[in-house]
């Protein structure tokens, strides 16, 4: 029996005082798309911060792919993990430099040659050719988000997590990006979105303002 | 040559010159006179206390004392780093305390090995001064050094957890923030080493030159103290940077809320 992809259980968590995650649970088995809905200020996109190791919850584990996060496992768990933020942080410098900074990471650097579908992706993703040579201090919000798209697939990584990724993006373009994610079979998705592309988009849909209930994991296939 | 004396009386009188300065702020109503003043008796009181002091350090000429005086000062200048990067006490006292000292030490050692040489070169009068020269220095540069390094991080957080979540490692995303903060560390000291003796002549010169010394002796000490307090300074931010680092994030590579004095906020930290 293949072991899920993300497996969260009982994961509670104060910050400041006040309780962002209640015994939260959740199950997203290897290649199943999951996408987060609630209220704003209900902790989705703690959660995600939580699943990259960025804080520590208070109570509750979480395992990806069978294995506990932890401060030392962390390392090696983010390399199977891609994260796209709502507002990517890109770094100064031309777009071209910042995917060569990505590829120059020792984790990374066996993917270079990933660098070779960047034209392909780009059309894709209806992004212009030149777009590479552009500063990304004058990149529009949506092309920030498509750019950190397109890295978060050269990376190739198992586990998507996916911030509200098409917030910035008119209709043709955020169709091309879910059409895009959607032939990702094998690739275990993790959105937040609220729109109802995002809600057909997954297998299933997890309302967070609502108290989550125990989940067996049961893995498909 | 001998140094000309000042008589006490004629210092004291100095101090009516300050009421010139002391008026002009008056007049504009610039807010500053308490400070002026408390400053201004500060500096009188604690440059009294060190003269006494160092004249009895000179006097006995112990190397145990003349040692206890440098740490007593690498001491007080690890605290008013802290103090001015607002950072935690116990997170990075003991790694800045180890940063002055090799700091400052290496340095020291090429002046009193190299430079000087001899028996005299021991002598409380060469080891207390220039310590304290190349202290200053690291000082400033540590503090430039650590509050950008530790400011940036907080303030681009998202970028460095970015960065973090592509797959690079700790040393990886440090990178950017550590040549940017060595950079503002070292920037003013590379300035003034650049423009010294055009704007104005460097106190080690204008010591030795008032000390009765020749101008050419003034200008070989003012050459090695330039070339020491830039390797003090170089070494102490470097080494600062990297053993506070190594204090002040968990074992996945987040820094620890509890690296800043004032900041109050919960959980955050990685197991």
């Amino acid at each position: 029996m293949q072991k899920p992809a993300l497996e969260i259980e009982h994961l509670s968590l104060n910050l400041a005082h006040q309780q962002i995650l209640a015994d939260f649970n959740l199950c997203l088995p290897q290649g199943e798309k999951i996408t987060l809905i609630g209220r704003s200020g209900c902790g989705k996109s703690t959660l995600l911060r939580c699943i990259l190791g960025f804080i520590v919850p208070d109570a509750g584990t979480i395992k990806i792919f069978g294995r506990h996060l932890t401060g030392q496992s962390s390392w090696e768990l983010r390399a199977r993990m891609a994260y796209v933020a709502q507002e990517p942080e890109l770094n100064s410098g031309t777009v071209q430099a910042n995917l060569a900074e990505v590829f120059a990471f020792r984790n990374n650097r066996h993917l270079s040659k990933n660098l070779t579908q960047v034209p392909q992706l780009l059309e894709r993703l209806l992004l212009p050719h030149n777009i590479l040579q552009k500063e990304t201090a004058a990149l529009s919000g949506g092309e920030k988000q498509r750019i950190a798209i397109m890295v978060a697939l050269l990376l190739e990584r198992e586990i998507l997590l996916l911030d509200e990724v098409t917030s910035a993006l008119d209709q043709r373009a955020k169709d091309a990006v879910i059409g895009i994610l959607r032939r990702l079979e094998h690739i275990s998705i993790l959105a937040i979105g609220h729109e109802q592309d995002w809600i057909k988009f997954a297998d299933h849909v997890v309302d967070m303002s609502e108290p989550q209930g125990e989940t067996t994991c049961t893995s498909s296939t | 040559m001998h140094i000309i004396d000042i008589d006490l009386l004629h210092l004291a009188s100095g101090y009516l010159l300050l009421l010139l300065p002391l008026g002009i702020l008056l007049w504009l109503r610039v807010p500053i006179l308490n400070q002026t003043l408390l400053a201004m008796v500060r500096m009188t009181v604690q440059l009294a206390f060190v003269g006494f002091y160092l004249q009895f350090i000179f006097d006995l000429n112990n190397h145990w004392l003349t040692a206890a005086w440098v740490i007593v000062m690498i001491l007080v200048a690890d605290f008013s780093i802290i103090r001015g990067c607002q950072l935690r006490m116990r997170r990075v006292v003991g790694p800045l305390f180890l940063a002055l000292a090799i700091g400052t030490a290496i340095p020291l050692l090429y002046f009193v090995a190299f430079l000087l040489r001899g028996e005299n070169a021991l002598h409380a009068q060469y080891i207390i001064p220039l310590s304290g020269l190349i202290l200053g220095n690291c000082l400033r540069a540590d503090i430039i050094g650590l509050r950008t390094l530790y400011t940036d991080l907080k303030k681009y957080e998202k970028n460095f957890e970015s960065t973090l979540a592509q797959g690079a490692s700790l040393q990886e995303t440090l990178r950017p923030f550590i040549r940017d903060a060595c950079e503002a560390a070292l920037t003013p000291t590379i300035a003034a080493t650049a423009t010294i003796g055009l704007v104005a002549l460097p106190g080690v010169m204008t010591g030795v030159i008032l000390g009765g010394g020749d101008p050419m002796v003034a200008i070989k000490y003012q050459i090695a103290i330039m070339i020491a307090i830039f390797t003090g300074s170089a070494i102490t931010v470097v080494m600062a940077i990297y053993l506070t680092v190594r204090r002040n994030f968990s074992p996945g590579g987040v820094l620890n809320r509890d690296t800043f004095a004032t900041t109050k906020v919960g959980n955050s930290t990685p197991r």
